[in-house]
């Protein structure tokens, strides 16, 4: 089969998804690269200065965790099957046109993971320190951040130029600036759009490939929401209970958490999540090295795999405060042992100030709706 | 304003349903919820009424439980944690905690100033929850009623098993070592009581005070004093604890409505 044509199994997917699939698949016409991308760690920036296109494999979805268990074991994180799941039954677009999977040694789940994806794809590991403060850690970081930029000039035969990655870093501070003050409108109360229509965005967003457009689009959408909100249009009642999440990446068949919470009389302010706040809050700074540049952005992320993760505190802490937070939700995926652990530093943080705090296990089926549905409703008939 | 509260908890196994008038429980009344929430809910509210004389009109009508999305004849509906929560007040009002055990889930609750101040619930799992005593009791072929007279507490068998499934195989594994049956029981009951430990040592209560058993599993004296001696505090329970569901749902529909 020719790599480009469009294998009839991806027919069955949805309308969204097939959108940026077909973006892909002319993009790959045009004699693009892509790169894959697994984590909020990965440098995009180096990817985009190469002339590629980045875009998320992470996967929400439980089609494909069947297939993927008949390799990995069952008691692992759903999000990790899912992903290898849609890469060996090649039912993910991006996945099957990534010329290039960018991965990093985060939890163990994923970098074992990546060892059976390099079977099968061309897969890059970068080795991600495991703390953030040591100048080890953060040489070795600078370190691989270089490497990466070695292996795609090595794989797609191409040199980086200082402009090139400049340019790269401009625009993506660009699009961090326009997503941030996207989802700092919910800011408002009541803000004036649900969590739901907030996550559509952010998830969206890493779907739209031609970045200078997106960034257009982000502007309208911004412009358009604050008009509608001026003109008095208001989506979320004044006494809905403002609601931040948290935890593990959170999207597709999870925003079950979601719903739960805005069908109980809550609205989702914020996500502190890898889809929300955590790629897109902090920029990369435009002067000096632009190497030095990103691994200091990138290093500095707040996820459970670092030990200690004062920096997901930290910015808990901070959006607490600036979204005028009424509780505090948790998400975590079953078997995802990093923050499962962390539950606890961070129920003893919200405690210590006074926020109300609740953390739910759940994983890719909608077996647990039900019973989401009560705790969620018992969780804002609590803070009411 | 009518005159009268008809509070439904329609739980997974058993639909318990008040009357109430405002500040006394007129009557109670329990029955299977079989598979129609909506139809048991309906059942048990009729004989409520026909009992007392009472027309429909006469009463605001309030649920919780699994079921209560499908009372559709409702005028209230409160989550099973704020309602056992508010009957639990009501039935002994300066009642700091409550653990309640239903057929599918077991939840502990922490009450400050008359308040719902946290909780937990478990998770998709059923282990600590009726449904896990019904299947080790039917595995050991005991009757529910006669658990407090067969278990033996002075010398439990460990169950290790958190999952019901695994816990099932390693109640017939045990079984098949000739283990007393009587010492699986009272392993049975140390396993539920280890998982309400787990929830309750999350939250703050204080020693010296008791906290209030609700839901179907109060009629097991040996559980109870099983989960008093495993958390470490007084557990105590009430002659309408399994209503303290439906009894909530009153308090909060009478809450709502003087809002
Ligand atoms: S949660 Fe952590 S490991 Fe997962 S994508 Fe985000 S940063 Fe990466
Ligand atoms: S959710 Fe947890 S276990 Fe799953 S990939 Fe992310 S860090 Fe790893």
């Amino acid at each position: 089969m020719n790599k480009n044509e469009v294998p009839s199994i991806f027919e069955t997917f949805g309308d969204a998804r097939k959108q940026g699939f077909i973006a892909v698949k002319n993009l790959k016409d045009q004699g693009k690269k892509v790169v894959g991308v697994f984590c909020t760690y990965s440098p995009v920036e180096i990817i985009l200065a190469a002339g590629a296109v980045s875009v998320g494999i992470c996967a929400f979805s439980d089609e494909t965790i069947a297939e993927a268990e008949k390799v990995l074991p069952k008691n692992l994180c759903p999000l990790i099957k899912s992903s290898y799941g849609f890469a060996v039954t090649e039912k993910c677009p991006y996945m099957y046109f990534a010329d290039l999977v960018v991965g990093e040694t985060t939890c163990d789940g994923k970098k074992k993971m990546y060892e059976l994806l390099s079977e099968i794809k061309n897969v890059h590991v970068m080795q991600l320190p495991q703390t953030q403060e040591d100048e080890v850690s953060k040489d070795l970081w600078y370190k691989e951040v270089l490497l990466l930029k070695d292996r795609i000039e090595k794989d797609f035969g191409i040199t980086i130029t200082d402009e090139d990655i400049k340019k790269a870093i401009r625009l993506k501070n660009e699009e961090r600036k326009l997503l941030k003050e996207f989802y700092e409108l919910s800011k408002s109360c009541p803000p004036p759009i649900t969590g739901a229509e907030q996550l559509k965005v952010l998830y969206g967003s890493q779907f739209k490939f031609d970045i200078e457009q997106k960034n257009k689009e982000l502007r309208d959408t911004i412009d358009k929401v604050k008009t509608d909100y001026a003109n008095g249009i208001e989506n979320v009642s004044n006494d809905a209970k403002r609601i931040l999440i948290t935890g593990c990446p959170l999207a597709g068949v999870t925003e079950k958490i979601v719903t739960a919470i805005e069908a109980s009389g809550g609205v989702v302010v914020a996500y502190e999540n890898c889809i929300g706040v955590k790629p897109a809050d902090r920029l990369v700074d435009e002067e000096g090295d632009p190497y030095k540049a990103l691994a200091e952005r990138y290093l500095n992320i707040g996820c459970s795999v670092m030990t200690p993760n004062n920096k997901r505190m930290e910015l808990i802490t901070s959006l607490v405060k600036e979204f005028n937070v009424d509780g505090v939700v948790e998400m975590t995926l079953q078997a995802c042992h990093t923050y499962n652990i962390e539950t606890n530093t961070v129920r003893e943080l919200l405690q210590k100030q006074d926020i109300p705090f609740i953390t739910v296990e759940t994983d890719y089926s909608t077996s647990d709706v039900a019973q989401l549905k009560t705790r969620m409703a018992a969780f804002i008939e609590m803070i009411s | 304003m009518k005159k009268y509260f008809a509070g439904i908890d329609s739980g997974s196994t058993m639909c318990k349903s008040v009357l109430f008038d405002g500040e006394t429980i007129l009557d109670i009344n329990t029955v299977k919820t079989g598979w129609n929430p909506k139809l048991s809910s309906a059942e048990s509210l009729g004989v409520l009424l026909e009992r007392n004389n009472i027309s429909k009109n006469d009463v605001y009508v309030s649920t919780t439980g699994y079921g209560r999305e499908a009372v559709d004849f409702a005028d209230y509906s409160f989550t099973e944690i704020t309602c056992h929560a508010y009957g639990g007040i009501y039935l002994i009002p300066n009642i700091q905690g409550i653990i309640d055990i239903g057929g599918q889930d077991s939840k502990v609750i922490e009450i400050k100033n008359g308040k719902v101040v946290n909780f937990f619930m478990n998770d998709k799992c059923a282990a600590g929850t009726g449904r896990f005593l019904s299947m080790a009791s039917e595995t050991l072929d005991i009757d529910l009623k006669d658990i407090d007279a067969f278990s033996d507490l002075s010398d439990p068998v460990s169950i290790n098993s958190m999952c019901t499934v695994f816990a099932e195989s390693e109640i017939i594994g045990l079984l098949a070592m000739q283990s007393d049956r009587s010492k699986i029981m009272a392993g049975v009951l140390y396993s539920i009581a280890k998982k309400i430990q787990q929830q309750s040592s999350k939250l703050d209560f204080s020693e010296d005070m008791p906290l209030l058993m609700t839901g179907g599993l109060t009629i097991s004296k040996a559980l109870i004093d099983t989960i008093a001696t495993t958390i470490g505090h007084e557990v105590i329970t009430h002659k309408y604890a399994l209503h303290a569901g439906a009894i909530g749902a009153c308090i909060c529909a009478n809450k709502q409505l003087r809002k």
